[in-house]
């Protein structure tokens, strides 16, 4: 005796309207099923051998983005070709690609392709490209013109030269290719005589409602059995970033160590950026190709005079400190520009020169930025991670304590320290931290005790421990990645599947 | 930061000990290299321009002695008088005023010691001359000169002489329009009548100071005898360079002869190797390292790190600083010295007892509460950059031009200027994931930059929030709610929702958002057109509201 639920039975009858086969979406319209429900009982009845299920790939294609310009405005190396006759058939590449109004970016990809495509010769010494006529549209264009036209099309129906072009626009990165199956469900000639025999369409109720709870009408309804391991939709939480989720850890290690959080401007005076910290004037990283700098607004302003003076002097002859200075005339016009900070400690030793009455102990996690390409591993805005503890008597191995503590909450617990140099801290010293994955020690962060000629002009009389490092090296550690790009790029597919508990 | 490839025979020969890579390995850091690359027979470490005394194979090999306690206390130099004497004439005080030279002799240099030479010389160029303005350095062979000679300016076409490495004869315009060297730094003599110019008794040229030297001069392996000059517009510069030059060549087994430097106002000896002077307190000392040293344990920790010390009174060290460090400013510079010639690697970490109590910044505690209201809504959080361009924040949103935050060096066209607001942000992140599942609902609580004329750097940084929701039934009913949620769950009180126009959104379904007057926020439905830009096909909503006002 077989046993079929309405799922199965309401499947078995869609069936039998479509003549004995159909996909699983033509079913799920017949019968008002939902697409999963009939899954569900495709999967079941082909377990009882009353339909066969067949399943079948294909691909469907669509232009990308890149795609769709060169639809529009033509292959790059058909504009180049274009412009060349244009051009009278012989032209250097420079004046055709100008003509084309080719990007430099696409002038490869256009010589490429008309050499592979034999449509113009290219002389390397004089860089001359030649060509007797336009070329007629290609197979390539045809199926892109196609593409633009139907907007979706199936791999699987095309003919071969067509597949073996679209392979070539595939590898061109000019396509969204994406693979589907095709479920067919075909009725055997069992589940033929259970229909023939007549399907009595026993009435089963999925959905408790309020009305069969109130009325007490459950008690005669025949509430349905489920499936409980067959799949569901998949859901996506609202969720926190994974990087902010790591920036939030390091804010609880440094509440928990008892820090209090500062925050400051991101544009910031050089002066705060460089001079309060003694970083000579001159220093190559105050140099354009170090640091962002301002066209607009161009200058900010000083603080009180005073402040300014005796920086001046611990630039010039190390005023009140016993220092040499850097020796050179201090200008406070370099001081005055505007800048995008290049570390959080501008902000750090703002803080200091306004609460000086020990013991103080502050940190902050935030942006900062540095003139870079993007790349694999650099960005030209990261996180910066500070810590400062200033006490009457601290010294440098309680620098070296405080660090480890903070970073051993992370899972980093193989500190080394290595001497190192900063302009307004000494002693320095890089903390490295042993990487048992990459089998080497990696640069965590960069730590000092400030130097009297940081101190004095802001009237700091107390030792001031300080590190700091980037925040972007732990999360690829801890996240896992090879390339800083993706903590930024907002991936949803990543973000969706990062677990928040790493 | 300026590199050197440390080969592992070559090395020991310098440390006069059979070193092994790994040994070098294991030791190096200690005394401030970073290992770059870890060779078959070479190790490539970096050093930082502070210890431009690095940067040839004998200023490594004089500190890693030291540190191994191998050979410890001050280097001695000898000098003795070459009897050769060289004039600075008034011609050149305008245009690069100072020269210091020296004579080092009987080396015997091998092919790789030509290459340590020239290496030393492009380390110093950058690290102490800043790319050769302040100080730049001629190595010459003194053999195919004769004394004494002469430090001058001469017109840009009134001699010729051949380049090194060239053939034929240029002269000084020549050289500066057409020679490598001359184009690179012609911008540091070029706005002169006359340019520098070092000569001999008979007016052969040694070199045009700092572009190139003559061909005259050029040192091959069997070079013997080396003159060597220093030019440059920073006297400290000049000295110093010349002294960790003639010192390395010390070590490289030469000899090293003074000269008689006549100015017109002075003379001078050089190079003057006697080492500068300086106290440290061994309480200072051990109160900032956090150890308990006797000064008898410092002085030895200083002679480790290469530094002359001495006890002259209870608790006080003079210490004697060799004449190639640049990097000693200070009586905590030496307490550093004292770290390294100890061994970092000695220093146990301790805790400070300093008691605090941490608190939060008020506008982090602002930002993770609409964080955390935003997730119990249902979006997901992004991070986009602050930094961003005109195209996105403007073109693609249908807005005007307006005055923003700009740099003045971008380093790529998409990152130009500061965000002044969120939204555009998740319309490139939507654009970005149009191929992932919908509905699609992001939010981002992060900083913008606005101009602010009253503040000390005339601009500021506020805390915005901003959310989109994008998929096919997206409506301005959905957002206003998502929205009154979010403010209702921030105690914003009296807040006003009132009809408004603005171009990123559709007309009629666009409401800023007031609190006691004052706009804080907009919400409404992105305009198609928007929508169109990105490449979006869903209905798209958003809300954007400046949090400042909620920050205690």
């Amino acid at each position: 005796m077989v046993e079929l639920r309405e799922h199965d039975q309401k499947t078995l009858e869609a069936l039998r309207k479509l003549d004995g086969k159909g996909t699983v979406e033509e079913i799920a319209e017949t019968s008002g099923l939902a697409h999963a429900a009939v899954m569900r009982a495709a999967l079941k009845l082909s377990n009882k051998k009353l339909v066969q299920l067949q399943e079948q790939k294909r691909t469907t294609v669509t232009l990308n983005e890149e795609g769709r310009t060169y639809e529009e405005k033509g292959l790059p190396e058909r504009r180049l070709i274009k412009s060349l006759i244009r051009l009278g058939g012989t032209a250097k590449i420079e004046k055709a690609v100008n003509n084309a109004k080719l990007q430099k970016s696409l002038v490869p990809i256009a010589l490429g392709w008309l050499r592979k495509k034999n449509w113009a010769t290219l002389s390397r010494k004089e860089k001359i490209l030649r060509a007797s006529e336009e070329p007629k549209e290609g197979t390539d264009e045809k199926v892109i013109r196609l593409l633009a036209k139907k907007d979706t099309i199936i791999t699987q129906d095309l003919d071969k030269e067509k597949r073996r072009i679209m392979e070539v626009l595939r590898k061109r990165k000019l396509l969204h290719v994406k693979d589907e199956t095709i479920r067919t469900l075909k009725l055997t000639a069992d589940g033929q005589k259970l229909i023939d025999k007549g399907i009595k369409i026993a009435k089963e109720v999925s959905q408790l409602t309020p009305e069969l709870i109130i009325t007490g009408k459950w008690r005669k309804a025949k509430l349905r059995q489920f499936d409980v391991s067959a799949a569901g939709p998949q859901v996506y939480p609202g969720k926190i970033h994974p990087l902010q989720q790591i920036i939030e850890r390091a804010r609880r290690i440094f509440l928990e160590m008892g820090f209090t959080e500062i925050r400051g401007p991101l544009v910031e005076t050089a002066f705060w950026n460089f001079d309060a910290l003694f970083q000579p004037q001159d220093h190559p990283a105050r140099e354009m190709q170090d640091t962002f700098y301002l066209s607009n607004p161009k200058e900010g302003k000083l603080p009180r005079k005073t402040v300014v003076d005796a920086v001046a002097r611990a630039h010039e002859d190390g005023w009140t400190t016993g220092s040499k200075g850097w020796r050179y005339k201090w200008s406070p016009d370099e001081a005055r520009r505007l800048l995008l900070r290049t570390h959080t400690t501008s902000e750090t030793i703002k803080h200091l020169s306004k609460h000086r009455k020990p013991p103080i102990k502050v940190f902050s996690i935030d942006k900062v930025y540095r003139n870079e390409q993007l790349t694999y591993k650099n960005t030209a805005e990261f996180y910066q991670i500070e810590g400062i503890v200033v006490d009457k008597a601290v010294t440098f191995r309680d620098l070296m304590g405080t660090l480890k503590a903070f970073y051993s909450r992370f899972g980093l617990k193989k500190v080394q320290f290595w001497p190192c140099y900063f302009p307004y801290t000494e002693p320095s010293a890089q903390a490295m931290v042993y990487v048992p994955k990459l089998k080497h020690w990696m640069e965590l962060c960069g730590m000092g005790i400030f130097r009297p000629e940081v101190l004095a002009p802001m009237g700091i009389k107390y030792p001031v421990l300080a590190w700091g490092g980037g925040l972007e090296r732990i999360a690829m550690l801890e996240l896992k990645l090879d390339d800083i790009r993706l903590l930024y790029d907002n991936r949803l597919e990543w973000i969706r599947s990062t677990p928040l508990c790493q | 930061m300026p590199v050197i490839t440390l080969h592992e025979e070559r090395f020991s020969k310098f440390v006069g000990r059979k070193l092994t890579l790994a040994e070098i390995t294991e030791w190096i850091p200690w005394l401030g290299f970073d290992i770059e690359e870890v060779g078959e027979d070479y190790l490539k470490v970096e050093f930082n321009p502070n210890r431009i005394d690095f940067c040839s194979y004998a200023g490594v090999a004089r500190a890693f002695k030291g540190l191994r306690g191998w050979e410890t206390g001050l280097p001695n130099y000898k000098v003795s008088d070459s009897g050769i004497t060289l004039k600075i004439s008034r011609a050149v005080s305008n245009v690069r005023p100072f020269m210091l030279a020296a004579v080092v002799r009987n080396l015997e240099l091998d092919e790789e010691d030509v290459v340590d030479l020239m290496e030393m010389q492009e380390d110093l160029h950058w690290g102490v001359g800043r790319d050769r303005k302040k100080a730049s350095i001629g190595v010459h062979n003194l053999d195919a000169v004769k004394p004494p000679f002469t430090f001058t300016a001469a017109k840009p076409n009134s001699i010729k002489f051949i380049p090194l490495d060239k053939t034929d004869e240029m002269s000084l315009q020549e050289i500066l329009e057409r020679h490598e060297k001359g184009m690179a730094y012609k911008h540091l003599i070029d706005w002169s009548p006359t340019y520098p110019l070092l000569i001999d008794r008979d007016k052969q040229v040694l070199s045009m100071p700092p572009i190139i030297n003559g061909e005259l001069t050029k040192i091959e392996e069997k070079t013997r005898n080396l003159f060597l000059d220093v030019t440059g517009t920073d006297i400290e510069a000049v000295e110093k360079s010349l002294n960790v030059l003639c010192t390395s060549l010390a070590d490289m087994g030469g000899e090293i002869e003074r000269i008689r430097v006549e100015y017109p106002d002075q003379t001078r000896f050089s190079p003057n190797l006697t080492p500068e002077k300086m106290n440290l307190k061994t309480t200072f000392t051990n109160n900032t390292l956090g150890l308990r040293l006797s000064t008898s344990r410092i002085i030895e920790c200083l002679e480790r790190s290469r530094l002359g010390a001495r006890r002259t009174e209870k608790g006080v060290i003079e210490v004697a600083i060799p004449a190639y460090r640049i990097d000693i400013l200070h009586e905590i510079d030496l307490v550093e010295e004292v770290a390294i010639g100890y061994g970092y690697y000695k220093l146990k970490p301790t805790f400070p007892s300093s008691v605090t109590i941490g608190e939060q910044h008020p506008a982090l505690k602002t930002a993770n509460l609409a964080r955390q209201i935003a997730i119990g809504l249902g979006f997901t959080e992004m991070m986009n950059f602050t930094l961003t361009n005109e195209r996105l924040q403007r073109e693609k949103m249908r807005r005007k031009e307006e005055e923003e935050v700009r740099l003045a060096n971008p380093v790529s066209a998409e990152y130009t200027i500061m965000r002044q607001d969120l939204l555009p942000g998740l319309m490139k992140n939507l654009a970005d994931n149009r191929h992932e599942s919908f509905p699609q609902r992001l939010f981002e609580v992060s900083d913008i930059v606005k101009l602010n004329a009253k503040t000390e750097t005339q601009c500021e940084r506020r805390l915005h929030i901003v959310a989109v929701s994008s998929h096919a039934k997206a409506n301005f009913t959905e957002i206003k709610s998502a929205a009154e949620a979010f403010a209702a769950n921030m105690a914003i009180g009296d807040w006003k929702i009132k009809a408004t126009e603005h171009t990123s959104f559709l007309k009629g379904r666009a409401a800023s958002i007031h609190i006691r007057n004052e706009e804080i926020g907009i919400l409404g439905e992105i305009h198609p057109e928007v929508l169109n830009n990105f490449g979006l096909e869903n209905p798209t909503v958003a809300f954007e509201i400046d949090l400042e006002a909620l920050i205690d």
